[in-house]
């Protein structure tokens, strides 16, 4: 009797076994052609098109589309307007990350070593901006750099620095710095949430230690919570190069839209104008390409410089 | 005991040399938001002729014409409704295939794992033109149910990034334990799985559920009439016209209304918000 119930049992338990082998064919179909079906659709097909557009002379209005090759690249380092919106993104990618970071770090740096009993509503707060819409940003930002209602305006000559004031959106000396200080306050409480949790993986132990040995807190930061971070913060560097060349396209067109004369004008923006304004379509891919490439040239370069600094 | 005394002395002054930092860091954070607050209660007169006073009273009615007159209402639901229907079918159609790519190996699956990863560089700013032609060679511009499937979309490589790196912490012993009992595949998924990958799921889609929110250029580009326009792009335009108009205080107030749902949202999830973006962000 027992034998029989042992037999019978056996080859059921090897069937189990055989079909979980032989995977779920159907399941994983059902779980994946969907999603890579319109991934396929709207993302990669869109992608290629970008990079196919690029090499033709389309326009909104016709559609037999002329292979032109790299004329549309060619043709953009004689376009005065395209040298200035790529020369503003590189002032932009020069000194946002750079301070965004720096500020983020400290935030971070100071939020964890000291125990200030209320630390939980400063992080609360820097993060704040980060999450809202970068239109409301803009628009309250507009209003910090408004001429004659403006807060920073108002604050100069409360402090007798009156001849500073000026209307700082509509000077094409100042306009692309507002826009730069507006992305770095936006974004700095973002980058301290990466620090703060990253600091808390390091084991309290280092940092006492180096109390005892009578380090100061910016010896601490110098020494153990930079190279410590030294991971993250290639990689954060990188997001925010990444996160400065897109955001600063919502920023310019709802703060400035390109202006004064073309001094806030970003790739990003450029290429909107040329699309939707102008109807390039092939040389604003050209332009989305060439932005790609550099958002992708410099990730690549950063991962590389992180990389060998670690080994 | 003196050292020791200086020392708690020296650790005191250093604590509040951090506060008075902290504090004046707090006020270039806030203060934007406060005058704002301040000004969308002010009247109109009120605020041309002192944009730094208090209010003299509330004027609520800023709130009205901003909710009715200039629209607000409309794109306030617009919003809402667009942000639900894709953060569902985010969730609907990424958890499956994060948890397949993670549990099993098949033909492809490491080459499907791999494309993800390479597309979070893709972001819509850059492929909004051929994206704008596909939709109209489909005849779906202007059609807000075809812009929240974009949405979710754009969203897959990120979320099925952090999804994945989620579900492979799982331990595989509940599934197995599930199997045994006779569960199929899908049983396991919606019952066991979903379940316990609730954390990463609610993250995933709380992140997303804000980026959809405050979306930008899409909605700008993909939808036309009137109408369905979302917060965001009915916002720009506001302000647009309010530099010729000059209805400030609706204005003002616009932007306040904007900012509730994000400011409710932070205070219920603020945790999985910060654990999302600490985890998405180490892992790069």
């Amino acid at each position: 009797m027992s034998d029989v119930l042992l037999t019978k049992v056996a080859p059921t338990n090897r069937e189990i076994k055989g079909t979980k082998s032989k995977k779920p064919k159907l399941f994983i179909a059902l779980c994946t052609i969907p999603t890579l079906l319109l991934t396929i659709i709207f993302m990669i097909i869109p992608t290629i098109k970008a990079f196919m557009m690029s090499f033709t002379d389309a326009t909104g209005m016709s559609d037999d589309n002329k292979f032109i090759f790299l004329d549309n690249y060619k043709y953009m380092f004689h376009d005065e307007m395209f040298i200035k919106s790529l020369f503003n993104t590189f002032k932009l990618m020069l000194v946002v990350p750079v301070i965004t970071l720096a500020i983020g770090l400290v935030l971070a740096f100071l939020l964890t070593q000291t125990k200030l009993k209320e630390r939980g509503f400063y992080r609360t707060v820097f993060f704040f901006p980060s999450i809202i819409s970068l239109t409301v940003v803009g628009i309250i930002w507009s209003f910090v750099f408004h001429p004659n209602m403006g807060i920073l305006n108002n604050i100069l000559s409360n402090i007798g620095l009156g001849n500073l004031t000026r209307p700082w959106l509509g000077d094409s000396s100042t306009a692309l710095w507002c826009v730069a200080v507006t992305l770095i306050w936006q974004a700095a409480g973002y980058y301290m949430v990466m620090y703060v949790a990253a600091i808390d993986g390091i084991s309290p132990d280092v940092f006492e230690s180096a109390t005892i040995d009578g380090a100061g807190q910016f010896r601490k930061l110098i020494s153990i919570t930079i190279p410590l971070l030294k991971d993250i913060i290639g990689i954060t560097f990188v997001l925010s190069l990444a996160g400065t060349i897109n955001l600063s396209f919502i920023i310019v067109s709802v703060m400035t839209g390109g202006g004064p004369a073309g001094g806030t004008s970003v790739l990003l923006h450029y290429m909107y104008t040329q699309a939707f304004q102008n109807s390039n379509f092939g040389y604003a891919m050209a332009i989305a390409i060439f932005t790609l490439l550099i958002s992708f040239v410099l990730s690549f370069l950063s991962r590389l410089l992180t990389n060998r600094a670690e080994g | 005991m003196d050292s020791n005394q200086k020392s708690i002395r020296n650790r005191i002054i250093a604590n509040w040399a951090t506060r008075i930092f902290l504090i004046f860091a707090t006020i270039v954070m806030l203060y934007p938001f406060v005058w704002n607050l301040l000004a969308s209660f002010k009247s109109n007169t009120e605020f041309l002729t002192d944009p730094f006073a208090l209010p003299t009273a509330l004027h609520f009615d800023n709130y009205v014409r901003a909710f009715v007159k200039s629209k607000m209402g409309n794109y306030f639901m617009n919003s809402i409704i667009l942000v639900l229907f894709s953060t569902a079918l985010l969730i609907v159609l990424v958890v499956p295939i994060s948890y397949v790519l993670t549990r099993f190996k098949f033909f492809g699956s490491k080459m499907i794992l791999n494309l993800y990863m390479a597309c979070i560089f893709i972001q819509a700013t850059y492929i909004m033109v051929p994206l704008f032609l596909q939709v109209n060679s489909f005849n779906m511009l202007d059609n807000r149910g075809m812009l929240g499937v974009i949405y979710a979309v754009l969203q897959f490589p990120f979320a099925i990034f952090v999804l994945s790196g989620f579900l492979r912490s799982v331990p595989r012993d509940y599934e197995e334990a599930a199997k045994i009992d006779g569960s199929g595949n899908m049983g396991v998924l919606v019952r066991i799985i979903a379940p316990i990958a609730k954390p990463g799921i609610v993250t995933v889609g709380m992140l997303s559920a804000m980026g959809f929110w405050n979306e930008y250029p899409l909605a700008l580009v993909l939808i036309q009439s009137e109408g369905k326009k979302t917060l965001p792009v009915g916002l720009a335009n506001l302000f647009e016209v309010q530099r010729y108009a000059t209805d400030w205080s609706a204005l003002f107030a616009a932007l306040i209304l904007v900012l509730i749902p994000t400011i409710i949202l932070f205070v219920i999830g603020q945790k999985q918000l910060l654990q999302g973006i600490s985890a998405g962000g180490i892992k790069g």
